[in-house]
């Protein structure tokens, strides 16, 4: 569970307020949208309660820690086994294969050789099967991104934030993504939170947050 | 971590083999000069330690004043009318007996030999040659030098066997076109000539000693020199040589005579060997830090193009430390690579410099006519090390900076 208490969020010494005083919570299991237009502070929501940003006014907890008191190598630790990332860019390692992409967290979490069979599995479930010592070059954009997708599932972590994972991609691969979330959401009850610009995506949430001006418009 | 060092090095194969080059060519430079270097300053250093004397003592030289021509009664009053001037030479040592029991007694000493040193004239038919005779006694002077190694024809015992034996330099030999069984003359100048037979060469590879020196026995210089059972030198050898100049400077205190260490009558060839190792140093130095350079420049674009890479992998969980170390492995890895085959390669070019036939009378040459080189290992650990150092180095800033930056900094500029 991510309980999120009047959280603000200033950048410029405090000149420029992105996040005003917002308070919600997100239970485990949820499939959530978070929306808005540029600028809103979707984004920056989004990466104050995924811990990359830890520099904020209020109080975020994750599994009742307040993140701002918890040691560095607990946050670590808690993006490695508990949190899964997905980015607009995919940001995948060039020199890597889809496979060996697939594995870094398993790599950091010594459970590389543990989580192979699982590694495969998870690329054959996103539609890469026969493509895993493929480099990213040889990859089309969704496909890189449905690997980024299976590279957030390695760990089966509690959480998978996605910051406009359908944002560079056309409108089928951007379908199998997030149909993709909706599966892994129902099968693994992994909570999924993403940003998307697109309404078509973000009605698939089960849960919809649109923020107006750093403030929660509705529930 | 090292994995990923791997890929990223593997990821630009050009770039990683150009600064392994530059590794190869550092460190395989400094163990051929080194070795080349070394192996000429150990011969030569052996030269000077082995083939004279530690220490010698020689007779003492003193100026003249007219104070020390004083030894009137002091009630007179002497006026020169042209004070005394030049040089008071007392050719020979005054106190021999009292240098032999202080000689017996030091536990420093290994050996001496008592010698009589005199400028000669060297005559075959009409040819004459000047040169210098070194009377001594034959069992004692092996014990202070190596000229027994470097006897060409026959051996250097031989001057004691019987009278008026004489043992020739090979350059003095040739410059006479005398052989060896052959009689020649030997004058001191203004004396009676003396007949002497040449019963052996010797070489040492030292020019200035083999075209002008002749060995013969103690007491048959002696007779040329007309001057009874005197000394002019004592040739001392010392079980450290290393030592000789403390020792030569504690003797100096209680005695007049003359009496220098083998390090001071080499003090300009061993300044030319600092010399040589400011150069080999210097030059090596310059060319690991070109390729130190090539490192700290090459990690530093790479972290900037990695930025995304950083981000994502810090987003994974991936501490600050593990990023530090992704950068800082490619340096090292480069180093171990580049200073190893760098080693190989100095080794082979050493071995090829080391087949290299040179001039066995030339001070860089060997017995068996080849180029001295130094394998000391002290040369090897000293170029792995300023490999691995200068990698480690050039790699350090580069690295830190990539563990310091925050994955929210690189998203926010969109990995610019």
């Amino acid at each position: 569970m991510i309980t999120v208490k009047n959280l603000s969020k200033s950048f410029d010494n405090g000149k420029n307020l992105i996040l005003k005083n917002i308070s919600l919570q997100i239970d485990d299991g949820e499939f959530i949208s978070l929306t808005g237009r540029s600028g809103s502070g979707k984004s920056t929501l989004l990466y104050l309660i995924s811990t990359l940003d830890r520099n904020f006014e209020g109080e975020i907890l994750i599994n009742n820690k307040n993140i701002k008191l918890i040691q560095e190598n607990e946050i670590h630790s808690l993006r490695n086994l508990n949190i899964g990332f997905v980015f607009q860019f995919h940001y995948l390692l060039s020199e890597l294969t889809a496979l060996e992409n697939v594995l870094l967290p398993a790599r950091k979490a010594n459970q590389l050789i543990e989580k192979e069979p699982l590694a495969i599995q998870l690329l054959n479930e996103v539609g890469l099967s026969g493509k895993e010592h493929k480099l990213p070059h040889n990859l089309s954009g969704g496909e890189q991104q449905r690997v980024a997708i299976a590279r957030s599932l390695i760990m089966r972590p509690k959480y998978i934030f996605a910051d406009e994972p359908t944002g560079n991609l056309d409108t089928i691969n951007g379908e199998i993504v997030i149909n993709l979330f909706q599966k892994f959401n129902r099968e693994f009850g992994t909570t999924i939170i993403y940003v998307t610009h697109d309404k078509e995506f973000a009605n698939k949430a089960k849960r919809k947050i649109q923020l107006v001006d750093g403030e929660i418009l509705l529930f | 971590m090292i994995f990923l060092s791997l890929r990223h090095l593997l990821s630009r194969k050009m770039q990683s083999i150009l600064i392994l080059v530059g590794i190869i060519i550092g460190t395989a430079a400094y163990v051929a000069i080194s070795g080349m270097m070394l192996g000429f300053q150990v011969k030569l250093l052996d030269q000077l330690v082995n083939n004279d004397a530690n220490i010698r003592i020689s007779a003492r030289e003193d100026v003249l004043t007219p104070q020390k021509m004083d030894s009137f009664n002091t009630a007179e009053h002497v006026f020169w009318k042209i004070p005394p001037s030049g040089r008071k030479d007392s050719a020979k040592i005054e106190y021999p007996v009292a240098w032999f029991d202080k000689l017996n007694l030091d536990p420093d000493v290994v050996a001496y030999s008592p010698q009589v040193n005199m400028n000669v004239i060297f005559s075959r038919n009409k040819i004459s040659y000047a040169g210098r005779m070194v009377g001594s006694e034959a069992s004692k002077q092996i014990k202070v030098t190596n000229i027994d190694q470097y006897m060409i024809d026959g051996k250097f015992k031989d001057i004691a066997n019987s009278g008026n034996s004489v043992i020739f330099g090979k350059g003095l030999l040739e410059n006479l076109g005398a052989r060896v069984f052959e009689t020649i003359k030997i004058s001191s100048g203004t004396l009676q000539p003396h007949s002497f037979k040449i019963v052996g060469s010797f070489s040492t590879g030292i020019k200035s000693v083999d075209d002008t020196t002749a060995f013969a026995s103690l007491s048959d210089v002696q007779k040329i020199r007309e001057a009874g059972s005197t000394i002019t030198d004592i040739a001392v050898k010392i079980a450290d040589p290393y030592m000789s100049q403390t020792i030569a400077e504690r003797w100096r205190f209680t005695s007049l005579d003359k009496v220098i260490s083998w390090e001071e009558s080499s003090s300009g060839m061993l300044s030319v060997f600092k010399t040589q190792d400011i150069v080999r140093n210097s030059m090596t130095i310059a060319i690991i830090v070109v390729a130190a350079f090539g490192i700290y420049n090459i990690l530093s674009i790479l972290v900037n193009q990695k930025k995304r890479d950083i981000a994502i992998l810090r987003s994974m969980g991936y501490e600050p430390k593990d990023i530090v170390w992704i950068f800082l492995n490619q340096g090292l890895i480069l180093g171990i690579m580049g200073g190893i085959l760098g080693l190989l390669v100095g080794f082979i070019m050493c071995k090829i410099m080391g087949s290299i036939e040179v001039d066995s009378n030339r001070m860089t040459g060997s017995n068996d006519g080849k180029m001295i080189i130094s394998y000391d290992l002290i040369i090897y650990l000293k170029a792995i090390s300023i490999a691995l150092v200068s990698s480690l180095l050039s790699s350090i800033l580069p690295a830190r900076f990539a563990g310091k930056m925050e994955p929210m900094d690189i998203i926010r500029s969109g990995g610019q």
